[in-house]
């Protein structure tokens, strides 16, 4: 059984009477202890994706099965019950409270899940352990560094140890140094026996990973080998800029020479 | 690393929870809410403290006039039973009686004792009947002299007609009266004022400009009535008053009616009053029997009145504070939108976030409360002290004003609570 069964997902925004297109239809299967990135532009559809893949919305139509179970219309406390149990965000800007110390932010999820307060204490302990962070547990999000803060932040994610890790744009708010560390991170926990779903723009990160899938407007046009999906995606980026670079020049040309 | 980096096999992972669990899970929540409501607060110290002395004043005020009404209401009751509920009073003037009526009363013939003499003869039911005029005069002892003392002229009805009792002594007979002997009865005020410590019994006083008069008795101390020092009093015998003070101050007739007779007491009296003063039946009676019940009446609208503004003041007030509880609130939910996005993210229900608003609108309320009742007592207790008001502080009135400034952050902080809760997680995480 696959962890992940996306059946020809559909997801259209309604804007005032226009409908949006987001997702046209995606069939997409991720198993366990996968490592998959997402790639694609922006509007591309793959934050849509993550969206509902994370539980965070619920598709116009098709069937989402995480683990087996249908999620595709669940009602929003059995969502939010979902994103607890089985789901460790991270996010791009990191979104840890301000006002709570690392201890405090990553034994957040376990209060949701109605874990005492001495197996949360444990849990939040061992958790910001595994990313390295033991030293820094009563510092507050503005006392740490990017890196830090997005640490913190995976603990967070791994402290439910969720079926499926979810980073949106992880490495996006943080210099290549620290967000290579980041990388290494992720790519330690997916040897651990973690599902990993990487959601980037950046077609160096995806192929490094063992698999990804290219979605342009909606629709999944590639599904491989990591480095080849990123190579494709490189060479149709770089089509696309040398494209757009050529337009520019021509308007340009064409207005200084009439 | 070790081991528990990996995710739990399906089958050990909890997916009902058990009551254990969710008891931990809404105590935990519940935990978390307030720390981060006090969080909150202290983090904007001054809007906190803005929007609690505003709720503070509201219920101050509320519980203040409450407080100043029933301790007012209590001291009139008291002093209204220092009336005696059977005793009727005839007298010129009517009780509570309004400015436009002043000339008709004014112009009455004053109560005398022709008409005392005519109820004494006329009259069955009264049990007692006892005439009272009263004259502010000096009086001296010794080279001291008090101003301002109550200068009474009754007979030995007087007792029986007021309720008041002797503590020493002896207190004024009819044959005093018939002879209008120079004997007199002093409150406690003159004897602690005149007789620290010594035997008042036998001494002589000087009672306004001239007359002069041997105690024979004392009064068991009375307390203020209405306002009014009612222990700076001499009593002596009508016949002695109007010798001294003249016979143009008019009578107050304090007529004692047996219990459960009132009614037709006041008629018995009222007739025989007509027919002695030969008014035709087409003329107004030329003076009244008053009540104290009729007082109670009167006062009782009054004090009502004066309730129903009291409330409404503070009902206003109260609503005037939630909405600073409902603009801090609204202004909290915007400043923490991408906070509420990302616990929604790790899990948290539309309820939990709910609860957390709540928290924090409760939080403020209660302590504007507490506040409030504590300013409020206190503004009652300084009535109580510099004023001659009783004002006193009911502990209903601190329950209420307490529970009430809960609700009232229940009430007004469920909107932006509820629009914090309904706000949707992706909206939340992607707002700046």
């Amino acid at each position: 059984m696959a962890l992940i069964e996306l059946e020809k997902i559909v997801k259209t925004y309604e804007l005032g009477h226009q409908k949006v297109p987001a997702l046209r239809s995606i069939d997409v299967r991720i198993e366990r202890n996968e490592f998959v990135a997402i790639v694609g532009q922006s509007g591309s559809g793959k934050s849509t994706l993550m969206n509902i893949v994370g539980c965070l919305d619920v598709p116009t139509s098709g069937r989402y099965r995480l683990s087996g179970r249908d999620v595709s219309d669940l009602s929003d406390d059995e969502l939010a019950d979902v994103r607890n149990l089985e789901i460790g965000f991270v996010f791009q800007s990191f979104q840890l409270l301000p006002r709570a110390t690392a201890l405090e932010n990553v034994e957040l999820p376990l209060i949701y899940r109605g874990v005492s307060r001495k197996e949360r204490r444990e849990q939040a302990e061992h958790a910001l352990d595994l990313v390295q962070l033991s030293d820094r547990m009563t510092h507050r999000p503005a006392e740490l560094s990017g890196g830090q803060r997005q640490r913190v932040a995976i603990a967070r994610a791994l402290v439910t140890q969720p079926s499926l890790l979810l980073a949106d744009e992880p490495t996006g708010n943080l210099d290549s140094k620290t967000g290579e560390e980041i990388v290494w991170l992720f790519h330690e926990l997916h040897e651990k026996g973690n599902t990993i779903l990487l959601v980037t723009h950046e077609p160096k990160l995806a192929a490094r990973c063992p698999r990804a899938v290219r979605l342009v407007d909606g629709v999944v046009v590639a599904d491989g080998k990591g480095r080849e999906v990123a190579l494709a995606n490189a060479e149709a980026l770089g089509a696309e800029t040398l494209a757009a670079f050529n337009a520019a020049q021509a308007a340009q040309t064409g207005r200084r020479v009439p | 690393m070790s081991e528990s980096a990996l995710p739990l096999p399906l089958a050990t992972r909890p997916r009902q929870m058990g009551f254990r669990r969710k008891a931990a899970r809404v105590f935990g929540e519940l935990r978390e809410a307030v720390a981060q409501a006090a969080y909150a607060l202290r983090a904007h110290r001054l809007r906190a403290t803005l929007t609690i002395s505003g709720i503070g004043l509201g219920i101050a005020m509320l519980i203040g006039i409450l407080t100043v009404l029933s301790g007012f209401q209590v001291s009139f009751l008291r002093q209204l039973n220092t009336l005696g509920p059977n005793t009727l009073f005839v007298h010129k003037w009517k009780w509570g009686v309004n400015g436009n009526d002043w000339w008709k009363y004014k112009n009455r013939p004053h109560v005398t004792q022709l008409d005392w003499r005519a109820l004494e003869a006329n009259a069955n039911l009264p049990e007692a009947i006892a005439p009272i005029v009263s004259n502010d005069a000096s009086v001296t002892y010794g080279g001291k002299e008090l101003k301002h003392v109550d200068v009474r002229g009754s007979t030995s009805k007087y007792l029986e007609a007021t309720g008041w009792q002797i503590r020493r002594g002896r207190f004024l007979t009819d044959l005093d009266h018939e002879l209008g002997t120079d004997a007199c009865v002093i409150g406690a005020d003159l004897e602690e004022a005149f007789f620290k410590g010594q035997e008042p019994l036998g001494q002589r006083l000087k009672v306004g400009p001239s007359t002069r008069c041997t105690i024979v008795g004392t009064f068991v101390r009375k307390g203020n009535a209405f306002g009014q020092p009612q222990d700076l009093r001499v009593l002596i015998p009508l016949s002695a008053f109007t010798r001294s003070f003249g016979l143009k101050r008019g009578l107050v007739l304090s007529v004692v009616a047996p219990a459960g007779k009132v009614t037709q007491t006041e008629d018995e009296v009222i007739s025989v009053m007509r027919n002695a003063r030969r008014l035709r039946p087409d003329q107004e009676d030329n003076f009244s029997v008053n009540r104290q019940d009729k007082l109670l009446q009167g006062f009782n609208q009054m004090t009502l009145a004066l309730n129903v503004v009291g409330v409404l003041i503070g009902i206003i007030t109260a609503i005037v504070g939630g909405i600073g509880i409902m603009n801090i609130l609204l202004v909290s939910v915007k400043e923490r939108t991408r906070e509420i996005g990302v616990r929604r993210a790790l899990g948290a229900r539309r309820t939990t976030i709910l609860l957390q608003f709540l928290c924090e609108a409760v939080m403020v309320s209660a302590m504007g409360g507490f506040v409030g009742v504590a300013l409020g007592a206190g503004a009652g207790k300084l009535v109580d002290v510099l004023t001659p008001f009783p004002a006193s502080v009911d502990p209903k009135v601190v329950i209420g004003g307490c529970l009430g400034s809960i609700l009232l952050g229940a009430i007004f902080g469920i909107w932006p609570a509820l629009s914090a809760a309904f706000l949707h997680p992706i909206e939340a995480l992607r707002y700046e």
